[in-house]
């Protein structure tokens, strides 16, 4: 992760067409390994898409997935925003650029091409006061993969509930195999598992209620899901040092067997199958952790295609129409065929059509048969002056240097101080 | 030459630092005094951006974490650097030479390639530094060294010590070598050891290196930032937080570019503050 963070923009241009008048910016983070290793997908669709271009052309720069946010919103406030970008977050920094008017409406597109497998949760997250500034593309969920040749190894069946799941984690603990392999020295990756516990603790009526309503962080479900988090820590689940363990080094202590499951997304999926040349990939979703709680996981679009309010508007009308192939029929194919990437509204009855790896039809098949239920992603739904305490208190709650009580106060303190300042976003 | 003409001979430097120095430093300070939106300047007002710095507890905790740098810095680069030139300047020229030389390679590699490397030595999962207690039968003391509150900031202290004590080295080298041979002859005849010798006459007459050396850290020590964001990124926790990140993450992070302002002024001015002293003392010598 840490190799992403300063400075680290790859520049690889694809112009299409040498000669057109107009040439369409674009900033995305597929590159060719890593997360969103979605690379050669994209190759190929910029060129399949290149007659939606109507002869423009393409100027591409590849933008690593992490530090894109961090490049996209430098741009932003130097009003250089790229034509056309797929960057994240969506929802409350998607409504900040909106608010700003960085970002072009896409009504119209969405009218004209009817883009209506876009349903109104994700046309929500990426809307500001009634207009849809994005369209998120792909679907990323939490899940837990896992190696199944150390499962049966060790007789343990695929936890359905979470008892099983504590008693799967003790039973690789008792073997001398680390149970979940966890690496939080980017400091991110724990946000996307306190998600995961949260929803699985709080439910999805709890969460809203304080995203969306008055109650605080401090609320008894909420503590329950940071108690939670902190003895996964506490009992040994992680490795030794996880808050000092990258990202990736996390998900290689994984792949070479020396850990028995990895806490997720759909966003590694690509480098995950690639990885697994060692051990037999699975993926289970994580059994509801409280009496009461549907089962669930968290969700979103992972990121989103978006418009500079700058660009002309004959760039904005072939950038939308390059934009209309890219979430086309034949491209969707092209995802997950190429990338492991699904896309918005892909079936698991397209994704086994389409000869999609096994994993990633376990993946979206179990994680989409609760899509009504699916839980949010604090990542993505909080405003950037939260997010940035969550990181470092996260770290202090697992690292056992500060209570639930302690964490949650941070928090709620964290969140008062966004809604004051107007930064809370509500779909 | 009339003092007119040498003031027209000054007149580029002195526009290209006005337009790339002094005019950047002013647009920073005036941030500081607005609202702003993602990176959209809103509205004036006035100090209450400098009023946010006494409930902001990850600036004091950066802050005594960049004194605590600095303390350490003065500590262990320095004395090391002084008794290993001290012992290194009795040697044959050319050992002096190589010697120098090779411990001055840390100071060449890019702090970034320093925390990659670094990182790799501390990491808990596959580090050498673990792997070594191990090895020596010290496991018990092997630890997730950037881990832990208690460890993180010292370990990458002996990062920042590796890569400045080489340069403290080739500095009291140099001045060792101007003192007056005549000096330790007499104390020698005198009767004195080596250990005397050093620390009557190397010790005093090093004194101005040694101020130089400390201040030149001090100021060092406020500035660095990339050995944090590329180890640490500030954690666990706040445990590595220095200005320089606190700052990075208000503006690149949050957006928040006035506060982020107010801090760069902060941080400048205890930089000025320190070249100022630096300057004034060693011009004073």
């Amino acid at each position: 992760m840490n190799t992403f963070a300063i400075g680290a923009i790859a520049i690889a241009s694809t112009v299409t067409a040498v000669h057109a008048e107009t040439a369409v910016t674009q900033w995305d983070q597929f590159s060719q390994s890593g997360i969103s290793a979605a690379g050669p997908a994209m190759d190929e669709l910029i060129a399949t898409c290149a007659p939606a271009l109507d002869g423009a052309s393409v100027l591409r720069t590849i933008a690593p997935s992490i530090g894109i946010r961090d490049s996209y919103r430098l741009a932003v406030s130097a009003g250089k925003t790229p034509d056309l970008a797929y960057t994240w977050p969506a929802a409350s920094v998607l409504a900040g650029y909106a608010r700003v008017g960085a970002l072009a409406p896409l009504d119209g597109y969405y009218e004209q091409y009817g883009w209506d497998h876009i349903n109104d949760f994700y046309r929500g997250r990426n809307s500001y006061e009634g207009a849809l500034y994005a369209v998120p593309m792909e679907q990323d969920l939490m899940g837990v993969y896992y190696n199944k040749a150390l499962f049966a190894e060790h007789g343990i069946d695929l936890p359905t509930t979470y008892t099983e799941f504590q008693a799967a984690a003790e039973t690789f603990k008792s073997a001398g195999i680390v149970p979940v392999s966890f690496g939080n020295r980017g400091r991110w990756p724990a946000t996307n598992t306190f998600s995961l516990i949260l929803g699985l603790t709080a439910g999805k009526a709890a969460e809203e209620a304080v995203l969306f309503g008055d109650t605080p962080w401090t609320n008894d479900s909420f503590k329950l899901a940071a108690e939670s988090f902190q003895a996964w820590a506490n009992d040994g689940y992680f490795p030794r040092g996880f808050n000092g363990v990258g990202y990736d080094e996390a998900n290689a202590l994984f792949l070479s067997g020396n850990a028995a499951m990895t806490i997720t997304g759909t966003w590694v999926l690509q480098d995950m199958i690639r990885g697994a040349t060692d051990i037999d990939l699975g993926v289970f979703m994580l059994p509801p952790m409280e009496d009461g709680i549907e089962a669930g996981t968290m969700w979103g679009e992972g990121s989103q295609w978006q418009l500079s309010a700058s660009a002309s508007s004959e760039t904005q009308d072939a950038a939308a129409a390059y934009l209309n192939c890219l979430l086309g029929d034949e491209a969707k194919q092209v995802w997950v065929q190429k990338a492991n990437t699904v896309v918005i509204g892909t079936t698991p009855e397209e994704l086994a059509e389409w000869g999609a790896d096994p994993v990633v039809q376990e993946f979206f098949t179990a994680g989409l048969a609760t899509s009504e239920n699916n839980f949010y992603d604090l990542h993505t739904t909080l405003p950037e002056s939260v997010t940035q305490v969550l990181y470092p208190e996260l770290q202090l709650l697992i690292g056992g240097e500060a209570t639930a009580d302690e964490f949650l106060n941070k928090m709620q303190t964290a969140w008062e101080l966004a809604i004051a300042n107007g930064e809370r976003w509500i779909p | 030459m009339s003092s007119r003409i040498a003031y027209l001979f000054l007149l580029p430097a002195f526009l290209l630092y006005s337009v790339f120095v002094v005019l950047p430093i002013l647009q920073v300070v005036g941030f500081s005094f607005f609202d702003w939106d993602n990176g959209i300047i809103g509205q004036f007002v006035g100090l209450n951006n400098y009023s946010r710095l006494g409930g902001d507890g990850v600036f004091w905790a950066a802050l005594s974490h960049n004194a605590i740098w600095v303390v350490l810095t003065l500590a262990f680069p320095l004395m090391v650097g002084l008794l290993l030139s001290a012992i290194l300047a009795e040697r044959k020229s050319s050992t002096i030479r190589w010697m120098a030389a090779i411990y001055f390679i840390p100071r060449t590699i890019p702090l970034v390639v320093a925390g990659i490397i670094w990182g790799w030595i501390y990491n808990p999962l596959f580090g050498l530094l673990n792997f070594i207690l191990d090895g020596v039968g010290l496991g018990n003391l092997a630890g997730a060294w950037l881990a832990e509150s208690n460890t993180a900031l010292l370990s990458l202290n002996v990062v920042g010590a590796w890569t400045f004590f080489g340069f403290c080295v080739v500095i009291y080298l140099a001045a060792i070598q101007s003192i007056d041979p005549s000096l330790y002859e007499a104390a020698e005849i005198d009767g004195a050891k080596w250990w005397r010798k050093f620390r009557d006459i190397t010790v005093p007459l090093l004194k101005n290196s040694t101020l130089f050396l400390g201040l030149y850290a001090a100021i060092e020590a406020m500035r660095f930032f990339d050995l944090i964001w590329v180890t640490t990124q500030g954690g666990p926790g706040y445990a590595t937080e220095v200005l320089t990140t606190h700052v990075y993450k208000t503006f690149f992070l949050v957006g928040d570019f006035g506060y982020a302002a107010v801090l760069s002024v902060v941080l400048l001015a205890i930089v000025l503050t320190l070249s100022s002293i630096s300057f004034w003392v060693l011009r004073s010598k």
